[in-house]
Order: C-alpha cells, then sequence, then structure tokens
C-alpha cells in the first residue's frame, strides 16, 4: 500500500464533518414561508403627486405624473423605516436621504429603495409585500 | 462532598503579595459574582418571560407590574449585565497592563477572549427579548451589518430564520440565550480558572 499523510478514516470522518455540519445549518436556517397578503389600496385614496404611508407594512404607494409605484419603506443601509418629509424620505437612523423615486441623495445608504411588485386591477392597486 | 468539592476551589497555597487588593482589584472574581448573580435572576426571569411576539412584551409589563419581585429581579438582571460587562473590560485592561497574557499564560488569554465575546453576544440577544422598540431596531440594524461581515448572510440566516421580531427568530434568540451561550461561558470560566490553577496561580510579580 502506498504511504499516505491522511489515513481513510480521517478522509471519512472529515467528509461526515461537513456532511453533518451542513445538514445542521440547513434545518437552523429553515422556517416557514407565512405568505403575506397584498396591500389593496383604492386608486383615488393615492392624493396626486403625493404618497399614501402604510407604517405597519413599510411600504408608500406614490403616485408621480399619473404614474403610480410603491417603494418600500426600509432602508438599504442597516434597514430603519424611513420617513417622508416634503419632497425627501429621511432614514431617522443614520441620516441617509432619498429623492421621491427612491434613489440615494445622500448619507450612508449604498441602493436606492426597493421597488415593490404593484399591479393595477381597475380601481384598485394591489401591491405584493413578500 | 458538598465540601470537599467547595474547599478544593481554594487553593493550597497564595502568596502573601499576590494578595494586595491594588494589584488585581478583584476584577475578575467580581465579574464571576455578577455572573453568578445574572445566572441566578435570569433563571427566575424564566418562570414568567414568553418567549413569542404576541406575548413577550406583556409578560415583560407583568413583571414590572403585577409579579412580586418583578421589577426588582428585572432591573436586577439588567443592572448586572451592565456591571459584567463593564468589569470585564476593567480585568481585560488590568490583565493586558500587568502581562497576564504573556507565557505560560497565552491560552488562558484566549479563553478569556473568547469569554468576552460570548458575554457580548449573550448581552446583545437578551436585548432583543423584551420586544419593545429599541430592541426591535437595535436587533435590525445589528443584523443587517452582520449580512456584512465574511459568510455573513449564511450567520444571518442561522440567527435570523424568518425576519427580526417574527417567533422563529425571537426563539432562536431566546434560546442562545439562556442555554447555548451561558452553557458555554459557564464551560470556559471553568476552563479559565483551571489554567490559572495550572499556571500556579496570579503572576507573580508587582
Amino acid at each position: 500500500m502506498a504511504e499516505v499523510h491522511q489515513s481513510r478514516r480521517s478522509v471519512l470522518k472529515f467528509l461526515c464533518g461537513v456532511i453533518g455540519s451542513v445538514g445542521l445549518w440547513k434545518y437552523l436556517s429553515s422556517a416557514p414561508l407565512i405568505p403575506k397578503p397584498k396591500l389593496e389600496v383604492a386608486r383615488k385614496d393615492v392624493p396626486p403627486e403625493g404618497a399614501l404611508v402604510f407604517d405597519e407594512q413599510r411600504v408608500a404607494v406614490i403616485c408621480s405624473a399619473g404614474d403610480f409605484f410603491a417603494l418600500s419603506l426600509v432602508c438599504t443601509h442597516l434597514g430603519c423605516t424611513v420617513r417622508i418629509t416634503g419632497d425627501e424620505l429621511v432614514c431617522p437612523c443614520h441620516g441617509s436621504r432619498f429623492d421621491r423615486t427612491g434613489q440615494v441623495l445622500s448619507g450612508p445608504a449604498p441602493r436606492a429603495l426597493v421597488r415593490m411588485p404593484l399591479q393595477i386591477e381597475g380601481e384598485i392597486l394591489k401591491v405584493s409585500l413578500s | 462532598m458538598l465540601n470537599d468539592f467547595l474547599k478544593h476551589l481554594f487553593p493550597r497555597v497564595v502568596l502573601k503579595k499576590n494578595l494586595r487588593l491594588t494589584y488585581t482589584f478583584c476584577l475578575g472574581g467580581m465579574a464571576l459574582t455578577v455572573l453568578l448573580t445574572l445566572l441566578l435572576s435570569g433563571f427566575l426571569l424564566l418562570f414568567h418571560y414568553q418567549p413569542h411576539p404576541e406575548h413577550a412584551y406583556e409578560s415583560i409589563l407583568a413583571l414590572e407590574t403585577q409579579i412580586y419581585g418583578g421589577h426588582y429581579l428585572r432591573s436586577l438582571h439588567r443592572f448586572a449585565s451592565h456591571a459584567y460587562l463593564f468589569l470585564l473590560f476593567l480585568h481585560s485592561l488590568r490583565v493586558i497592563l500587568t502581562g497576564a497574557y504573556r507565557p505560560p499564560r497565552q491560552m488562558n488569554w484566549w479563553i478569556g477572549f473568547t469569554l468576552l465575546l460570548l458575554s457580548l453576544f449573550t448581552a446583545y440577544t437578551g436585548y432583543l427579548l423584551p420586544m419593545d422598540q429599541l430592541a426591535l431596531w437595535a436587533t435590525q440594524t445589528g443584523m443587517n451589518l452582520v449580512t456584512e461581515l465574511p459568510f455573513g448572510q449564511i450567520i444571518k440566516g442561522i440567527l435570523v430564520p424568518d425576519a427580526v421580531g417574527e417567533s422563529y427568530s425571537l426563539l432562536r434568540f431566546y434560546v442562545m440565550h439562556i442555554l447555548v451561550i451561558p452553557a458555554s461561558i459557564i464551560t470556559l470560566v471553568a476552563l479559565h480558572f483551571y489554567r490559572i490553577r495550572k499556571d500556579k496561580g496570579i503572576l507573580p510579580y508587582l
């Protein structure tokens, strides 16, 4: 038999360790997916050139030049809820500022605010929250 | 038998000059006492705290207002946690300034440093449990920060399987705070003291 510096036993032990760790990781990181119901807004409730803010769902439905879109109010820096002040969205935690389309104006936020999928069904706007 | 166990915790011989208070200020010893206080007060709080998002805050309010000694116990636990981290900081400073990390004590320094990190992490996981605004946002920002580390997404996936403030994550933080980390801390503290005894006690100079 050739002289190898690692025994078969140690290799098998290592592989068992790897499989065990991956199994443990998958067990610990799984959680049931609770589907969130879509947020329904009446078209007329959204102020023209304005925003309708939903604090609990952390979403703002905005109407801009006749266009409707939904901005997530979760700051892309560390996850605080941004507040709408005048023409800007400001994060109270570290001072990131976004414009009304979600683009970063200043502050530590690295990316623009996420747009949530919004479907227009007649007079009802439906926003997917997951 | 208990007597013998307690007696064996004390060293057979102690150098008189090592008993001088201004050498170590008994910081490590005080940290141990505060740790015991945390374990005992935490144990008692277990009987009333409910680790589910819908009931957690209410159970804390009940502890504060309805339960005899609840306010005292909770205050004690919080104050002890501040004192613990403060004493650990001072203890680490003393160890560094007296060179007590040098050979043959390097292993003990590693054990001690790990203990410091575990203690900080216990304090952090405990912070979420009352599920008030302070707790929630501290955890939200902290866990988002973790994602910036290497393997950050994996670590966050294990600590927060659903989302911060949801039932799985609260339970996860709860288990970390009352079982996983305290068990590790107790084991390492025992090792920490074993190493001190093995290295023939506190550094015999100054």
